[in-house]
Formats: C-alpha cells, structure tokens, sequence
C-alpha cells in the first residue's frame, strides 16, 4: 500500500508523513512496514548523496499524529502481533539511526507507539490542545519499546514515573517533562517546523552528523540488541490473560485503540 | 524481631496498597537498629505481598516532622562497626525497594536526608511538599553517599548526583522537582497527603501484570538492578564505604559532630 506512509522531498527536507487519517495514523502492521521502508530510503538517499537531504520531518496526515499501535486487529493472533512489535522496534531504531536531526511535528495526539515516535525525534513541535503520553499500563500492556528511548529523552527517572503511572498530558505539560521541545499556536505549528528546519539547515551538516553520531554512541542509542528484546518482551505481555482481557474491554467500548478522546 | 522493642515502623495493607509509616517521630524517624530491623522486616512483607499479587503500591511515608533523617548518629557514634554495619544495611535496603514488584510511592513532607534521601531516591514515584528538604549532608561525619549513587543518578541525572553527592548542600522540594528527583510536588502537607492518596488508588486499579513487567524492564535498562554484574559491583562499593567508615576520619569526625551537638542541646 503506496500511500500510507509518504515520504515528499523539498529542498534539503525530508518529510516522512503517516497517511491514515480515518484511523488517526494508528500503526497497523501495514502502516509499520511502510515507515520502515520509508525511513530505509531516506537512509540510502544519505549515503548515496550526502547532504542532499539534511533535516527529517516526522509527521502525521489530519487530525491526529500518530495514535498508537493498532492491536485490535492482531489481538489474538500472537505471532503477528509479536512480528509487528519487533518491525516497530526496528523503525525506531532506524529513526535513531539517521545522521540527519529529526523533528517530530505533532498535532491532535501521539500516544503509546505514537509518543514512541515522538521521543525518537531529535527535536518535537505540538500545540497545548494536544494530547500526549503513555496509557500502556492502563491497558494492560507493557511500554517496553518506547521506554530506552524515553529514558534517553527525559532520564530514567522521570521515564520511570511516568511510565508506571500511566495517562495521558497536554502539550504544555509535554514541554515542562521533556518530551516535546517546543509548544506553539497550532496556527503557527508549520511555520515553527519550517523555521526550525531553516535554522537546522543554516548548520554545518558535517559537524551536526558528528553530533548525532556521538551523542547517539554516549547514551546509548546503537545498542539494537535492547530494541529486539523490547519488542519480544512487549509480545509477551501482550499475549497474557490480563492484558488480552483489558484489551478485549477497550475494544468493546471504544473503536479506535489506545486513542484518547480529543 | 525483638518483640519487647518499641515500634519504630508501622505496616498495613488494603485494596491494593501497602502503607510502610516510620513512626519514630522523637528521633525524626532516624535509621537505628530498630527502625532499620522493622522497615527490613515490612519491606520484606511489601515483596510477599507484591509477588503473590496482593500488593500493587507500596507507599512510604514519615510521622512526625521528618520523613527520614539519615542515621541514628547516637548509636552510630557508640562504634565504628555500627557505622559500617548500617551503610551495608542501608545498601540492601535500597536495593530491596527496587526489587518490590510493585511501584513503590515516597510521600515525603520534610526533611529526607542522608540515609532517607537514599530511600527516596530508590523509590519509583516521588511526591513531596515544596517544604520538604533533600540531600547528603554526610561528608562532615567522614561517610560517603556512595550505596545511594546508583539510583540517585537515575533519577537526578549525572550532573544532579554529583551536585547533591558531592556538595552535601540540602536542597529544597521545588528545587528537588527541578533535578529530577521528585516527581510530582504539592503545596505542603495536606496537599501531599491528598495527592499521594489519589495517585495510590489509581495506581492500585492498573492491570498489575504489566506494571510489573514494565518496572522490572526500567530496573534491566536504566541500570539499577540488584543482580548480576551490576549487583556485584554496587556490593563492592557498598564494602568500600563501609570500610571507610571503619577509619579514623569518621570516627574522629563522628565523635566530634556528636559531642558538639550534645553540648549545644
């Protein structure tokens, strides 16, 4: 499927767009397999031709960033859903990977593997009305992929509270607990992208891939091998009682999974 | 457990939650024999009660003035082997609230010092009181804060260990929240009461398996787990401090800190 994760070039800029609106980006089997591919090219498109693309942009087509997993469909089919986890993991990885800075650019809500996403990025933008965080444990699931990644972000501590407690926050709090570096007008959200791209690209693009490289080897971001058992240990929980029996309700009352109301 | 020995600590458990109240409120809840055998014994009962499912917070807390001050120091100053005996006890004691499957809540109201920042700083989910107080001030009686390292640098980050660490300067709630090692803070202490209450009940309702899986995750990757290669070495460092307390410096230093503050009460 072409068309749910597009990836459009402008300039010096890459923009990596999840396209499912009618389901709020939410990360489908399909959804995964087509950002890693997208994120595969970007990648190649580097080595083949260093500084043609010099800043990734992270973005979500409507309403909504990025919802979370969509488990609903690979509920009960514990092979798919663990295959699903490990390609996600891998995206993030790859992400990571990129010797370009990486802006996540969030409107509506980013969620679970969506905030995943999000603290990732090297940089993220959002507006107050939206809604981010980690409500994993509420469902009965384990954060385990997205949580090296968020101690990366905000520190082991902060990432412990707010993981073990759950929830969701809006952007203003997103900014004062570290996940998100800039809040702005949601008018204003593109221009602040496009300003902040703008001043990445003023840069010498040689000293900011040193950069990321080294801070990526300082706080561990290559370590693949916590990305894999993440996954495997996020497919297990999963596939227990408790958390098939949470989800099971979840999808009962509410159609689109682990996404909260706006 | 000595039954004739007063209480120094309190357990109950309901719905969920596991409340752990040192009530040495004359001594401001400091670190002695007693208290240490008695908070070993209840954190002990938190780990059954957790393991077997009944248990998904276990909340912590301070009667009287102080959350924890540190160290008796009286009965520390009594024997160098006191001294060196506490810091190992205090070492497994941290390591111990980290271990608990289940999420661990500080509710701290004033001071947490020394010994009972060390407490803190192994808790999963820190509330404090803006008038609540934090830090090491342990330098002056020749005792390193090394066995709280571990986990202080994981919640207050390098920079923020080494600040507190090394300068021994005691730190204020608000600015406590600002390093990273309180997480959520209320106006004072009927606030924080009420905050923790609320936090501990809606935690308790969460699916616990997967709270207990994520918690045992964050021990695996931010480094704070008890065993293995990592285990060993905070043991090793734990004996080193211990050893250290063992040596004149603190014994000279410890001597005179209490003698001095005999002579001024």
């Amino acid at each position: 499927m072409p068309g749910l994760v597009q990836l459009s070039i402008d300039q010096s800029c890459a923009t990596i767009t999840l396209n499912r609106p009618e389901s709020r980006n939410a990360l489908s089997f399909e959804v995964i397999q087509a950002l890693s591919k997208r994120i595969s090219e970007v990648a190649a498109r580097i080595t083949a031709a260093p500084g043609d693309i010099r800043v990734v942009v992270l973005a979500g087509s409507g309403k909504s960033f990025c919802a979370g997993m969509d488990l609903k469909a690979v509920l009960h089919d514990p092979v798919r859903m663990g295959g699903m986890l490990h390609e996600l993991s891998l995206s993030l990885y790859a992400l990571r990977q990129l010797p370009v800075p990486t802006i996540a650019r969030v409107q509506g809500a980013a969620v679970g593997g969506g905030c995943g996403l999000v603290v990732v990025c090297d940089f993220a933008l959002t507006h107050p009305q939206a809604r981010l965080g980690y409500p994993e444990v509420n469902l009965g699931v384990c954060p385990a992929v997205v949580a090296p990644w968020l101690i990366k972000k905000i520190g082991a501590g902060a990432a412990r509270a707010m993981l073990l407690s759950g929830g969701t926050m809006g952007g203003d709090e997103a900014l004062a607990r570290g996940l998100v570096t800039q809040v702005v007008d949601p008018a204003q959200l593109d221009a602040s992208v496009a300003e902040l791209v703008a001043r990445l690209i003023s840069g010498g693009p040689h000293a900011l891939a040193c950069t990321k490289r080294f801070l990526n080897e300082l706080d561990g971001s290559n370590d693949k091998a916590i990305a894999i058992e993440a996954a495997e240990l996020s497919a297990r929980v999963i596939a227990g009682s408790e958390a098939q029996d949470q989800l099971a309700r979840h999808f009962q009352a509410k159609p689109t999974p682990q996404a909260p109301r706006d | 457990m000595d039954p004739t020995a007063p209480t120094r600590v309190t357990a109950s458990s309901a719905e969920g939650i596991f409340t752990i109240t040192l009530t040495d409120a004359s001594r401001r809840n400091a670190l002695g024999s007693e208290l240490f055998e008695q908070l070993e014994q209840a954190v002990a009962r938190a780990h059954a009660s957790a393991a077997n499912g009944e248990t998904i917070v276990v909340r912590l807390r301070g009667a009287g003035s102080a959350f924890c001050s540190g160290f008796d120091l009286e009965e520390c100053a009594k024997s160098a082997a006191i001294l060196a005996q506490f810091v190992r006890r205090l070492g497994a004691l941290t390591a111990a609230l980290r271990a608990i499957p289940a999420v661990v809540v500080a509710q701290v109201h004033g001071p947490a010092l020394a010994g009972g920042c060390a407490i803190v700083a192994a808790s999963d989910i820190v509330c404090a009181s803006e008038l609540a107080t934090f830090g090491y001030p342990v330098h002056r009686i020749g005792v390193s804060p090394a066995v709280s390292l571990p986990t202080l640098m994981a919640t207050a980050g390098c920079g923020g260990a080494r600040l507190l660490a090394l300068s021994g300067e005691v730190i204020d709630g608000r600015r406590a929240q600002a390093l990273g090692l309180v997480h959520l803070l209320a106006r004072d202490e009927a606030a924080l009461e009420e905050l923790v209450s609320a936090l501990a009940d809606e935690i308790a309702r969460k699916p616990p398996e997967a709270l207990r899986a994520t918690k045992a995750w964050l021990n695996e990757i931010d480094g704070t787990q008890a065993t293995g290669a990592l285990g060993a070495h905070a043991d090793a460092v734990t004996e080193a401090t211990a050893s250290l307390c063992l040596q004149s410096e603190s014994r000279l230093l410890l001597a005179e800190f209490w003698r001095r503050r005999k002579g001024t009460t």
